[in-house]
């Protein structure tokens, strides 16, 4: 076996078929690459290949296999290098060739390859999953789902590869460090908590030389404008449910997306207010400034205070959202996207006001301040008062039109009416005129003969 | 010589396996339910711990074992990797040896006998790399034979290291602050090593003596199946 491995490995030649409609044959790299004709093999079916791994060769190595095997690449152990992983890989997929098409076990390959049985592992965990070991075409949906995903991608990968960027990999024992772990910056050595215990590292290092890093989860702390959109829309579609929200924004936990909401510029305002009525008012002006945008759609602005009480639907022990179910209900989906947008405006606008309001009860005492919170409140008092104005001047405006565009209709119908008539009125007159000339030719004819007979018996006497 | 003695003295050195990958050799061999699972392979013992029962189920599921059998080679092997655990903190003197390994073993149908010195002191040193050599320029048909004898290597290595700990725990209680000379005389009273100074002196050559030739020469039979199962016959009588 290790002879044979050790020749370039184009003696597993694979003859091409036609290939299905997402893979290619090895046919095609085996070409593209090796300089030996294709050898007659026994092989009467050929392997197929998945197109995600067309990056394949005998003789070179890929990114995505640097990628996702470091441990040969990192130049830290003189017997882990590329060349005896090359030796490997090609042995695997020799060997799996070899016997095509039945499926090669881990077992099968380890006992015939010269290593320590994990590196085996990763390597033939690693072809499996690329497809280069074990696959058929009609296999399960695991290469399909990459094959999509991958569609567009030039150098496809599939998803799970390792992290290295964004997690630290300890240098003795591979596996993900999570709690802490131990810096040597001197060897540029980075060691989980149990391989620093252990004392699993290179001979010259001394335990001192260690130090502690605590990995915090920084890249997690900042919320991308992506992240808060997808928790704004699950919470108005799911509401409470925040497991359902912390399902529906990615990679985020449910403590992380309360907190976040929380936290968002008018969650503040409804943790703040906890004056209900000034809350209430809060939501008259945002269903104001929805109606103006969208055009009063809905004309029910007149009394939401009343509608709130009535509604058995919103949940009474969680007011924030209570209200923003009722929102949500009332207003529909442009509605709300619009109100979404004005809301941030206006209640920037409300919070100012609160916050005076708020900051207007301790300073009611003072004269001056109880002026300022007198007039504050006038012109508050005034502005909504505009505003209902509007709204039914707008409402007037409205109705104007509809009865102007009925009077248009009704005129038409009449004329058409009128338009029946006439064409019934010409319709008898023609008939007439046909009559009228009947009667005439009879008379004619009628005298003619008349006349006839009277010269007739003129000439007779 | 007495410069060439001395100067090769090395403090002590944490064990390990004297080669380049600190591999481990772990032996398997489990019976229940009727059925026998020998096996023997190569692990690394920085590898996470998590890894052995993924080997444990990997391997059952392949060879279609019962599970029962998870469980044990799991065990077995986190036992051997303990024990070497163990020796792991402690010290080694591993000197100016220079050993004979041998070689004799079955794999399948073939029958391989070597011998050849191995410089314990050469920490770089690959049994695996030997193997896939020796496999390649023997014309080794098998290719399980390749993993046999490193294995094999390895086991008589991690012996003889383990040797040298206890002999270093010997020194150490019973030396009085001279080293080299008494490091010296341990070395040599393991018996297997041979005293570089002899070898290398000016008095003898380095090639080998005739007698010896035979020894040192490797041996390949391919065996007939009735010759195997006559060996397998005999070697079960002797486990018996």
């Amino acid at each position: 076996m290790a002879a044979k491995a050790s020749d370039s490995g184009g003696s597993g030649e694979i003859l091409p078929i036609t290939p299905s409609l997402s893979e290619t044959t090895s046919g095609v790299t085996a070409a593209s690459q090796s300089t030996q004709p294709p050898s007659s093999t026994s092989d009467v079916d050929a392997v197929c290949v998945p197109s995600y791994s067309r990056w394949f060769s005998w003789t070179g190595i890929d990114d995505c296999e640097v990628r996702s095997l470091p441990e040969f690449f990192n130049s830290k152990s003189s017997s882990k290098n590329p060349k005896f992983y090359m030796y490997l890989r090609n042995s695997i997929i020799k060997q799996y060739r070899d016997d095509h098409p039945r499926k090669i076990s881990f077992t099968d390959v380890r006992r015939t390859l010269v290593s320590d049985v994990v590196s085996i592992r990763r390597v033939f965990d690693f072809l499996e999953y690329w497809g280069l070991i074990n696959h058929s075409s009609s296999s399960s949906a695991k290469p399909l789902k990459w094959d999509e995903k991958s569609a567009g991608d030039a150098s496809s990968e599939p998803p799970t590869t390792v992290k290295e960027t964004a997690k630290r990999i300890c240098n003795g024992c591979k596996s993900i460090c999570s709690v802490a772990c131990f810096v040597c910056d001197k060897y540029e050595l980075t060691l989980c908590a149990r391989c620093y215990v252990r004392g699993n590292y290179r001979v010259g290092i001394n335990s001192t030389e260690f130090k502690r890093v605590e990995l915090s989860e920084e890249s997690k702390k900042v919320w991308s404008e992506k992240e808060t959109l997808q928790l704004m829309e699950a919470v108005m579609h799911y509401g409470d449910d925040w497991k359902k929200v912390a399902t529906h924004v990615t990679g985020r936990t449910e403590k992380d997306c309360v907190s976040q909401f929380v936290k968002l510029p008018f969650g503040e305002q409804f943790v703040k207010e906890s004056d209900s009525e000034d809350s209430l008012e809060a939501f008259d002006q945002i269903k104001g400034s929805a109606d103006l945008e969208s055009g009063g759609s809905d004309k029910e602005g007149s009394s939401p205070n009343k509608r709130m009480r009535l509604t058995p639907l919103a949940d009474a022990s969680n007011p924030i959202m209570a209200q923003a179910a009722f929102l949500s209900a009332l207003a529909g989906t442009k509605v709300a996207e619009a109100a979404a947008r004005a809301a941030v405006t206006a209640l920037s606008d409300v919070d100012y006001e609160a916050e005076k309001n708020a900051s207007g009860d301790p300073n009611r005492q003072e004269a001056n301040g109880g002026e300022i919170t007198n007039s504050k409140r006038a012109w508050a008092d005034a502005k909504s008062l505009i505003q209902k104005e509007e709204q039914e001047v707008e409402g007037a405006i409205k109705e104007i039109v509809e009865v102007e565009m009925k009077k248009i209709r009704d005129r038409i119908v009449h004329f058409e009416k009128l338009d029946l008539e006439m064409e019934r009125s010409r319709k008898q007159l023609e008939d007439m005129k046909n009559l009228l000339f009947t009667d005439q030719l009879n008379i004619f004819f009628h005298t003619r003969k008349a006349r006839k007979s009277e010269d007739r018996v003129d000439v007779q006497t | 010589m007495k410069a060439l003695g001395s100067s090769g003295w090395k403090g002590p050195v944490k064990f390990r396996m004297p080669t380049a990958e600190n591999l481990v050799p772990i032996r398997l061999d489990i019976q229940s339910e009727g059925q026998r699972y020998k096996d023997a392979f190569t692990w690394n013992p920085s590898d996470p711990d998590n890894e052995v029962v993924v080997f444990a189920k990997r391997t059952v599921k392949d060879l279609k074992l019962p599970s029962a059998f998870i469980t044990q080679i799991a065990q077995s092997i986190q036992s051997q990797l303990s024990d070497f655990r163990a020796y792991e903190g402690q010290d080694m003197y591993t000197g100016e040896k220079i050993i004979p390994i041998k070689l004799d073993l079955r794999v399948n149908h073939t029958l391989i006998k070597d011998q050849f010195l191995w410089d314990l002191n050469n920490f770089e040193s690959d049994p695996e790399e030997f193997a896939r050599t020796l496999c390649k320029d023997l014309g080794v048909e098998d290719p399980e034979v390749g993993p046999a004898v490193a294995f094999a290597i390895r086991e008589q290595l991690y012996e003889i290291a383990i040797q040298s700990v206890a002999s270093a725990r010997e020194s150490r209680l019973s030396k009085k602050g001279r080293r080299g000379s008494d490091h010296g005389s341990a070395s040599k009273a393991s018996g297997l090593s041979m005293d570089l100074v002899k070898l290398f002196s000016f008095k003898s050559s380095v090639v080998r003596k005739r007698k010896d030739l035979d020894v040192y020469e490797p041996v390949v039979d391919l065996l007939t199946s009735e010759e195997v199962d006559a060996l397998e016959a005999r070697e079960e009588r002797h486990a018996r």
